[in-house]
């Protein structure tokens, strides 16, 4: 895939725009809001991300990734123009149909708004099928949250409610919005429960406090909906590191809601 | 079953024809399997102890490219090799080992078909012997299997005396291997084999498997995986010398900027890299969470899935580990807490 847009989100988060080199991929290429890709910078190796965009807007793929590691690395050195290898998509995704008719919360922490924005997007794109949205994303400071224009764009929008807030201590001088850290601004907001669901990822301490709070608001167990990124090789359940229990989250995964969740042994 | 005969003079006669014929022959050797330039080199010793590591390199080797890459200005071009269809017999392995195949072509095939295994064990032809090794490690009845089975085997040999040897020909890969080389065959005597086959000594069953995976499931949280966790020092040999064992790393090496290949290495759940995420944050953070996925995988998850206990009890991580632990004692106590 070829490198059509490098937008710096934060000073170590970098998101690309991305279009097929070959048209007859491009054209045979479909996936759904949650799944992911393995990709890769030939000569350093390969990352897993899943893929940010919508199914709804297929001019281009979109991926976000925070520097880190060796491939994390390599991509941040990238320019408009160099190529990229994609394997995918893998794993399960969101279930889309089932929350048509239904309240959505969509509620996300630091990079987390990665894999929940595809299916933000894809669901404003079909916004008359869709009741209430509420937003409420955030981030350890002001200069960490990702996708600020979109984040504007969202809070302009008059037919959701988008809410952002940055940990205590995060914030700068002049920031309007909340301040708290996740949990608590959602149990703050209480978006209602009755015929809503909830999609939930983020750093897995958020993940952790927010579930409860998401129960005493009301929400049904299977309502509550999250994106598991655990270290991935193969994508194909077989490499063996990103099982929990008997579950491969490659191929089960990474989509699984808090029902299933509970089922499974505590190792995230 | 066909059974038949064949002298140990024919067998080598067998082995040297197989050679001429640009036949791979793998056998245990001093350390691992050893692929052989000259059949008196091949083992014909059924007393003997088993190898360091078991022949699971043969179809999943520790490194193996999965593309080549070439860069240019503006694009990339990928080039993805072909495994060489050409036969390997595995000769002489023991039961335990001959297992593993049919065990790991579960995980290699439930979903993405793995070529470059499919290709190698299509072309591997097993030839298993009976094994009279039993150690304090062995434990393969506990597992379901035994030193006299010839499931897996394509041949399976039973030693009669020094210099005969029983031939089972048990599916017709095997047949089809044996079928130029007829004339060293004689008719068999399945009677003599059954009665050498039931004075073998076998290891003592020491746990109930199915009883392992109950107790695993409800244990999750359980105390005895952390007194365990503690003597591990994560070196993860118990992994590379396992015969099933199939975790993998993919890793891009450069020749130079323009040109490189991917590969696939074996990797073990023992090392603390192994799950640890980008963010630092690591779901299996301590070496008894580590183990517990180890026994966990082998014994619950894995039957869960695959219907196949993970383990061929060769006791070979037991034999290699640096710290003796002894996986035969430790679902040995799990089977005892499970009676409990």
């Amino acid at each position: 895939m070829e490198v059509k847009e490098v937008i710096t989100e934060t000073p170590d988060t970098t998101t690309f725009r991305l279009q097929f080199k070959d048209p007859e991929v491009a054209k045979s290429f479909n996936f759904k809001a949650g799944q992911f890709g393995e990709y890769s910078v030939f000569g350093e190796g390969e990352c897993t991300f899943c893929i940010a965009s919508s199914p709804t807007r297929m001019e281009y793929l979109e991926c976000s990734f925070k520097k880190y590691g060796k491939v994390t690395s390599a991509l941040a050195r990238l320019n408009v123009g160099d190529t990229i290898g994609l394997r995918g998509p893998y794993g399960n995704y969101f279930p889309i149909d089932e929350m048509k008719g239904k309240n959505v919360v969509f509620i996300a922490g630091g990079i987390g708004l990665a894999p929940v924005r595809c299916i933000i997007d894809n669901v404003l794109d079909l916004r008359d099928q869709f009741k209430d949205i509420t937003i409420i994303y955030g981030a350890r400071s002001v200069a960490d949250l990702v996708y600020k224009n979109l984040l504007k764009e969202w809070q302009e929008r008059k037919d959701i409610k988008t809410i952002v807030t940055v940990d205590p201590g995060g914030e700068t001088p002049d920031w309007k919005g909340e301040i708290g850290f996740v949990p608590s601004i959602v149990e703050k907001t209480a978006p209602k429960s009755d015929n809503s669901v909830a999609i939930i990822c983020g750093p897995p301490i958020m993940i952790k406090y927010t579930f409860p709070v998401m129960t005493k608001l009301g929400f049904r167990e299977d309502d509550i909906i999250t994106t598991l990124e655990n270290r991935m090789k193969c994508g194909l359940g077989k490499c063996g590191r990103c099982n929990i229990g008997n579950v491969y989250v490659c191929k089960d995964g990474p989509v699984f809601t808090y029902t299933q969740m509970k089922e499974l042994p505590q190792e995230f | 079953m066909e059974e038949k005969i064949i002298s140990k003079e024919n067998l080598l006669k067998l082995c040297s024809d197989l050679l001429k014929n640009n036949v791979d022959i793998v056998t245990p050797g001093e350390k691992g399997y050893i692929k052989i330039k000259n059949e008196s080199e091949i083992s014909l010793n059924s007393k003997s102890k088993h190898t360091k590591a078991s022949f699971k390199e043969y179809v999943f080797p520790k490194s193996e490219p999965i593309i080549y890459y070439k860069k240019n200005q503006s694009d990339v071009e990928i080039i993805e090799p072909k495994v060489e269809e050409k036969t390997t017999v595995i000769f002489g392995a023991k039961p335990c080992d001959v297992r593993s195949i049919s065990i790991l072509s579960k995980i290699f095939n439930w979903d993405y078909k793995d070529e470059f295994f499919n290709v190698r064990s299509r072309n591997t032809v097993l030839i298993g012997m009976m094994c009279e090794y039993a150690d304090e490690f062995c434990f393969c009845t506990s597992v379901n299997l035994s030193p006299t089975s010839s499931d897996g085997s394509d041949v399976f040999l039973v030693p009669h005396d020094e210099n005969t040897f029983g031939v089972k020909i048990v599916t017709e890969k095997g047949a089809d291997l044996l079928k130029p080389y007829e004339n060293y065959l004689s008719a068999g005597n399945s009677e003599k084999t059954k009665a050498i086959e039931a004075s073998v000594k076998q290891p003592e069953k020491v746990f109930d498997a199915e009883k392992v995976r109950q107790w695993i499931s409800g244990n999750f949280e359980n105390d005895y995986w952390n007194s365990i966790g503690k003597m591990c020092l994560g070196c993860a040999q118990c992994a590379f010398v396992c015969p099933v064992c199939h975790c993998f790393d993919i890793v891009d090496e450069d020749y130079n900027y323009y040109e490189g290949r991917r590969m696939k290495n074996w990797d073990g759940c023992q090392f603390d890299m192994f799950t640890k995420h980008a963010s630092g944050h690591n779901p299996r953070d301590d070496q008894s969470k580590r183990y517990r996925q180890r026994i966990s995988h082998k014994f619950k998850y894995y039957p869960d899935k695959f219907e196949e206990i993970l383990c061929t009890g060769c006791g070979r991580c037991s034999r290699g580990c640096p710290v003796t632990i002894d996986i035969k004692g430790i679902v040995t106590e799990i089977n005892e807490l499970a009676i409990k």
